[in-house]
Formats: structure tokens, sequence, C-alpha cells
């Protein structure tokens, strides 16, 4: 059923209808009577957040590639188009064939971040699918599922969703389509169907755990029923080089934030900063080959007609051979007048080559992550940034005639006092002052340093999972002290946010089942987008957790010990438990630990892949030759 | 280097393209075509492509235009071939040829409007004769947004009413409008002023949905714009 008549009447009434109807160079259309099956791709936010993101790309691709399946895209309505799809009672339905997506075979969201599961809630409500899992019924399709970074803790969403995706989705999603056909066709059950999924590995079916608690609250174990696994391990792609790009995408007609092609270069991190939960989830470190992001480039920008082209990954510095890779790059950037934009880049190894490279790409500012103020700070994040390469790095870009420098850092890190605050202020200041002291310095604009102060959110799979978030009257104090540090301080902009988000973000992150109801509640009482400060209603929160008899203060601000059960134990990230507190150890001792092409910090990756991450004796006779 | 004048449809899916994404889009078929167009010189170089007279969000069309310069060896035939391949089926290249008159020539547009009845105990007789005592209003006094704030003008002295239809179940109206770079009056202005009259004077006729189609670009001397 194409709702094509009954969304048009509405579109001229609401914001950028070009949104809510899809038809896009590179959006994919199929004969619905010739494919097996149909997923309809949900991101649980705006289309113009939405249509910026990598995986959705990357899957839709993969699974489109198979001619048999049909992958379509859905967003979140806004709040106005929303009205008007419930007045008229439209349902949720998807981009390409403008059908409603209860009638699919998969609604599969991806989890980008906590503070989107309200949404989850509400475009399911939309679609007219029963939000709870239970409510079901024994009918095989829908399958709801859900993947990306927040599956790695995906108990606080478990009661909503048929399975989860652990780790990197190219394969597994396949497999599950196929098994999903396969019995279907055999005339398989819903619950039939999850039990054996819950074989594939990288399938997580909370349906069949059943979670015990202690009297603290606390879980006291999880059981797993009807044969799957105690521990569900994430999947990964071995052959990171081999794996298939994306050669098209669908290209917007309305802006959105980022609109470009983009390349992945490397997937995963070797650096372990002890905040950072990519830095965990996506182990272990796998780079594309110069050559391959080059073709892979080529083909997108031929394919898009994008007249920008940028880099993705978590340090895209960090890649073995950058240089090469930009070498190749610029050669046809240059020849066919396209923007390359380089996010990602580390301070420590901001070479003056690279640096002229980027000269020849058009710059709004260079951006950089100290992340703490002070060296013991960031000792204890194991940022390994010192203050020199700092500097050195603004410098070379001062010199390149940038005067412009954001800096990101984080407030309500773990042993973090007063002076690590006033830190950050008096960082920023003598990168002004080295501004100054340069003789032949950027004449015309005057140097502007940018601070950005997020609150730091512990989370799952991290050496700081055990520790607790600063309370709201502690991140008031030290945003006080920041007021403070940066009054008078001319060429310093300093800006940070009221904490609730982040601690609802805290709670969903380290959160268990028992916050699905609770969920519920605040999505009941009109909560939804609450990433968007406007439509932000912590009051309705704390209400939903007040019903349920719970409180954020447990999830958010209380300190786990080590022997503590959590409610993301059974999940297995190839990263041992083991590991995050010997890190978590180091960090209280300000000990530092380096990245994993120096030195195998033995996360416990390896048991795993069964090998090195690194050629570690290749490395040491190329660091002897040069 | 060889000026192009191209003519293209703007339909279904294709008529919420805002004008400012169409020009984004096209740049890109551009790219996505492997059609050399000429870059502007400068600084900052940029596709060169020039729409001489925007059309308004919702709105379909058979006869938009786009101008810009192929800048290498290809026939505009080839070049409207490969756009066509790589636009969306519902914004189409109908012609291409060099361009005969200035922008500034541009005078008028043709618009059909089509307004339906909410439902079925609306009787388009009734839509009809609400409109018909509308229309012989001596003048129609609208606000109309301008680059400095507002200004009230006279809707009806600007439009021609070429045409009146009563359709089964609505109305259908051709208007000729003034159009171009300096003056350009939207059909909306007209249509939207009776739509604010009608709960007033004829509270019972309530409409539904509005399809507005432009239907040609015309030259003072009520030529087409080529």
């Amino acid at each position: 059923m194409n709702l094509f008549e009954q969304i048009e009447p509405l579109l001229l009434r609401v914001q950028k209808p070009a949104r809510y109807i899809g038809g896009e160079p590179g959006s994919i259309m199929k004969d619905k009577s010739q494919v097996k099956a149909r997923f309809a791709f949900c991101f649980p936010d705006r289309y113009d957040v939405g249509m910026s993101h990598l995986g959705m790309k990357v899957l839709y691709s993969v699974i489109n590639k198979r001619q048999e399946y049909w992958c379509e895209r859905v967003f979140a309505p806004d709040t106005d188009f929303e009205a008007l799809m419930r007045e008229h009672h439209l349902p949720l339905y998807a981009l390409e064939s403008l059908e409603p997506i209860r009638d699919f075979d998969f609604i599969g969201f991806t989890l980008q971040y906590e503070l989107c599961y309200t949404n989850i809630l509400n475009m399911l409500d939309l679609a007219g699918v029963p939000i709870y899992q239970r409510d079901r019924g024994e009918n095989i399709a829908p399958i709801v599922c859900a993947g990306g970074s927040c599956a790695c803790n995906p108990e606080p969403i478990a009661d909503f969703c048929d399975l989860f995706f652990l780790g990197e989705g190219e394969e597994v999603d396949l497999e599950v389509m196929d098994l999903y056909v396969k019995m279907r066709d055999a005339g398989a059950t819903r619950s039939e169907f999850l039990k054996a999924a819950a074989q594939i590995q990288g399938v997580y079916v909370p349906s069949l755990y059943d979670v015990t608690y202690n009297e603290d609250g606390t879980v006291q174990v999880v059981t797993p029923r009807d044969g799957a696994p105690a521990r569900v391990r994430k999947r990964i792609i071995e052959n990171f080089d081999a794996c298939p790009a994306p050669e098209e995408f669908v290209v917007p007609f309305s802006e959105i934030v980022h609109d470009r092609a983009v390349t992945e270069v490397l997937r995963g991190c070797l650096r372990g900063c002890r905040f950072c939960q990519a830095g965990f989830l996506y182990r272990p470190f796998r780079e594309k080959k110069p050559e391959t992001i080059c073709e892979q480039s080529k083909k997108l920008i031929d394919n898009t007609g994008y007249e920008e082209l940028s880099l993705c990954s978590l340090s895209t510095s960090d890649h073995s051979q950058i240089e090469e890779m930009m070498d190749g790059l610029l050669t046809f950037t240059d020849n066919e007048h396209i923007n390359l934009s380089l996010p990602s880049l580390r301070v420590d190894n901001f070479s003056t080559g690279l640096m002229n490279r980027l000269r020849r790409v058009r710059s709004s500012g260079l951006t950089f992550a100290p992340e703490a103020g002070t060296q013991r700070m960031r000792d204890v994040i194991n940022k390994n940034v010192t203050e020199e390469e700092l500097m050195r790095t603004c410098k070379i870009a001062f010199n390149a005639g940038q005067t412009s420098v954001k800096l990101y850092f984080m407030m309500g890190l773990p042993t973090e006092t007063d002076d690590d605050i006033r830190g950050i202020i008096e960082l920023a200041q003598r990168v002004v002052d080295m501004f100054y002291e340069m003789e032949r310095r950027p004449k015309g604009k005057p140097v502007q340093i940018s601070c950005s102060i997020a609150t730091f959110v512990p989370k799952p799979f991290t050496p700081f999972e055990f520790h607790p978030q600063d309370t709201r009257e502690m991140i008031a104090h030290k945003q006080k002290i920041l007021e403070e540090a940066v009054a008078g301080h001319k060429r310093i902009r300093a800006s940070w946010h009221f904490p609730d988000a982040s601690i609802l973000e805290a709670v969903l992150a380290k959160g268990d089942r028992r916050l699905c109801d609770v969920l519920y509640g605040a999505w009941k009482r009109g909560c939804i987008f609450d990433a968007w400060s406007e439509h932000f209603r912590y009051d309705l929160w704390l209400e939903s957790f007040a019903e349920h008899g719970l409180n954020v203060e447990f999830y958010a601000n209380r300190p786990r010990p080590y022997d503590e059960v959590f409610p993301w134990d059974h999940l297995d990230y190839y990263v041992d438990k083991a590991f995050l507190i010997r890190e978590n150890e180091k960090a209280k001792q300000a000990q530092t630990t380096q990245h994993c092409r120096l030195n195998c910090a033995g996360c416990g990756v390896t048991k795993v892949t069964g090998h090195p991450c690194f050629d570690y004796k290749a490395l040491k006779e190329e660091a002897k030759s040069s | 280097m060889v000026p192009v004048r191209a003519t293209f449809e703007k339909r279904r899916r294709a008529k919420y393209i805002s004008h400012l994404d169409l020009m984004r889009c096209m740049q890109r078929a551009f790219r996505r075509a492997g059609v050399p167009i000429w870059f502007t010189e400068g600084f900052n170089p940029h596709a060169y492509l020039m729409f001489p007279l925007a059309l308004s969000l919702g709105y379909e069309s058979g006869c938009e235009c786009m101008d810009f310069r192929i800048d290498g060896d290809m026939s505009m035939q080839e070049a409207m071939e490969r756009l066509n391949r790589v636009l969306p089926p519902d914004l189409q290249l109908k012609s291409v040829a060099a361009p005969v008159r200035k922008h500034t020539d541009i005078a008028f547009a043709d618009y059909a409007v089509c307004l339906d009845c909410a439902d079925e105990s609306v009787k388009a007789d009734a839509l009809r004769a609400a409109w018909d005592t509308f229309i012989a209003q001596p003048e129609i006094i609208v606000e109309k947004k301008t680059k400095r704030g507002t200004a009230e003008v006279d809707v009806k002295a600007q439009a021609q009413i070429m045409m009146t239809q009563t359709l089964e179940d609505g109305l259908w109206l051709k208007l000729r409008m003034p159009a171009g770079t300096s003056v350009n009056v939207n059909p909306g202005l007209l249509t939207d002023a009776f739509l604010a009259w009608l709960p007033e004077h004829a509270p019972d006729v309530r409409t539904g949905m509005m399809h507005a189609e432009r239907l040609a670009i015309l030259c003072e001397d009520g030529t087409p714009f080529r």
C-alpha cells in the first residue's frame, strides 16, 4: 500500500518536506513482489542527522546488494509532521516504497546514543507495532532488531527488541535475514526463529535471558534459556581492507549535518584513552590500504557527485600510511574541484608534512581534543598528549595562517580536582600567549581559542565503567570554577551545558533491564528527542523513575566494585574485564599505557583473533632503519 | 565553450525540492553524469548554473529553465541524456538548446491551479460560486513579503484570469502572473487570499488539497521564453 496520496496533502504544512518523500538520487527501488525480505532501517532521530550516518549507508548498501532483499530508510519525523501523521492516521512508512513499515520483515534501529531511546518507542508506536516484545505474538514478522555502539549494553531497551546485533553488521545482518527467510518459508513462529537466531555469533536475543537482582538492586545473575549462549560475542570483519564499502550514497535534496562523501579509512583505535568507549568497543585496530581508500573514494565521488570528501575513523592520523593516502587523494580531488576534509586528527603525530597537504584543503579552523587541562589529568585518562605537542601543533596551524583553534575538554573525570578544571583555561591561555610570542604570526584576525567542555559520562567496556559520574552539584561547582577562571580572558571562549542530559546518558548507558519500564513511562509522559535541549524534559524522566521506585543516583553516581555483576557482563566485546580493572588501577596512579602499535597492552583481543594486532618485529626494524 | 539552456520538469516527489536544494542537486548531477560543465574562475571555483526563475515549493512544472555551459567535447544532446540517467525520474530534462532571450526578458508565467472540495459534502458549484463572488471584488489587497518587510499589493490587478472551469469535485483556474527578475507574483497569493476569505463569506465551502503547476514562462510579447 503506497501512501503517497495520504502523505502529499500534509507535506506543504511542515518544515522541509523533502525529508518525508524520498526519491533522492541513489535511493534503491525494487519490485516488492520480487524480493524475499524487506528491512526497514530506522534511524531514531531526524532525517538530517540520520542521513549523515555512515553506518546506515554501509548496511543499506550491503543488504541491497543482495537482489532478494530490499532495505529502505526510515527516520523520526519532526514534531510538526508527527502531529499531522497522528491526526490523519498515517502510519510510519519507509522512504523508498512509501509503504508502512509494520508490513516489513525487519524493523531495525541503529543505536548511536542513549538519548534517542524514547524515539525508538515513538517510532514503533507510529508504525503501529506493539512496543513491548512480549506483545508481538507468534507471527514471525516484523522482527524488531537493533545494533550499533549502544548495543553493548542494550538492557534498558531489552524488553522492546526481538534481537540485537553486537559488533559489526556487514555479515551478521545477512546471516540473520537468510535464516529468517528459510524459517519463515517453513512456517516457523517468532520464538522458534529467535531461538535459532541466538545460535549465530553476534546475535543477542534478550528474551532468552532471565535476570535476577540482589536486594541492593544490583544484578544477581543472568541465566540463558533454550540453548542460548551464556556469553554472546560481538562480530568483526577480519579482513577490513577487503570489506566492501558503499559505492553509492543516497544523496539528499535537503541539507543534512554531514553532506559529503565519506570514506572509512580505519576501524578500531590503538590509543586506549580510558574514557572512550569507541576506543574499546571497536577493537582490534584495522586499516585500509591507501590504494583501497583512493579507489573507493574516487568511485564514491563519481557516483554521488559530491563536491566534498571526508575521511572517517576514530583517529585518522594514526593510519600508518597517511601521507601516501593523502597524496593519492589530493591528486584527484585537486583536479576535480573536490574539497577534502580530515576530522579526527591527533596532536601528537600531526606533522608539517600533513599540514602542508592539509593547507591545500579548504579549512574553517582546526579542532583538537586535549580532553583535560593538566598533564596529571591527561595521564589519568591515558590521552598521551603532552602540552608541548599541543603547542607545537597549534604553532604549525598558526604558521599556516589559521587564527582560530577549537579545543575539546571534559569535566567530571575520575580523580579530578578544582585545579584540573582551572588548568583548562590556563592551557588555553598559554596557547594564546604562544600566538603573541610568534614573530611571524598571522596578521588581521585576532587569535581565538574556543574551549568546549563536556560532562564526562562513564561508559560500559571502558576502564572507567567502575566510576561514579559526578553529581549534579559537583558539576555545578566545577562549572562555576570555569566561569570564574575564564572571566577576563578576552581571546578564550568557553562553553558547556547543563549536566542533566549527561546524567540521563550515564543512567541509560550503565542501566539494567528494569529501566525499560522507566523508559516507557518517560515516553508515555511525552519525552521524545531527549538529545535536543528544546525537547528534553528531565522532570518527566524523574517522575517516571519515581513511579517505578528507582532513582538516577543508583545508576549514575554509585561506585561499582570489581566483583559486581554488571548488566552487560554476559556480552563479550573481546576486551577482558581483568584488563579494564588493570587500566583503572593504573589510572588511579596517573600511569599511562602505551598505544597498541608500540606495545601490546593485553586487552584480550588477541585471545579471540588468535594473532597479534601488529607485526611488532617489522615495526621495530622499520623504526631502526628510519 | 557552449552555452546551453535546458528545460526540465519537476513532478511528484520532486515537487518538494526547494530552490536552493535544486541547485545543489543539479550540481551534483553534472558530476555524476560526467558532463564537463564550466566552472567559474577565481578563488572559489564552482560549477556555473543559472536558474532564471525559481519555482515555489510544492508546484509542479513541465517548463523549468536552467542555464549552464559545456566546457569540453560533448554535444548538448548527449549532456541531456547523461543527466537524465542520473537524475530522479520525477526530475528530468525535456530539451536543450542555445539560449535565445536574456533572463531579463521574462515577464509572465502561466499557472494551472486546481482546488479540490474538502469532501463529497461540498459541491463544486458552490465552490465556483464562491470564487466568482470573491474575484468580482474591485480589488483584492494582500500582504506580500518583500526584501524589506511586507508590502500591501492588489493581487487582483496583478493576476490575469485566463480560464475558469468547474470540475466534478473542484475548481480549475488558469492564471497569468507577472514573473521575472524584478517583479514576481506567486499565484498562491491569490488562492491564499481566497482561502482566507472563504470562512467568513462562504463558511460551508471547505476546500481540500490544492495542486498547482507552472505551464509556461513567457516574455513581454507573450511568446515562450527560450
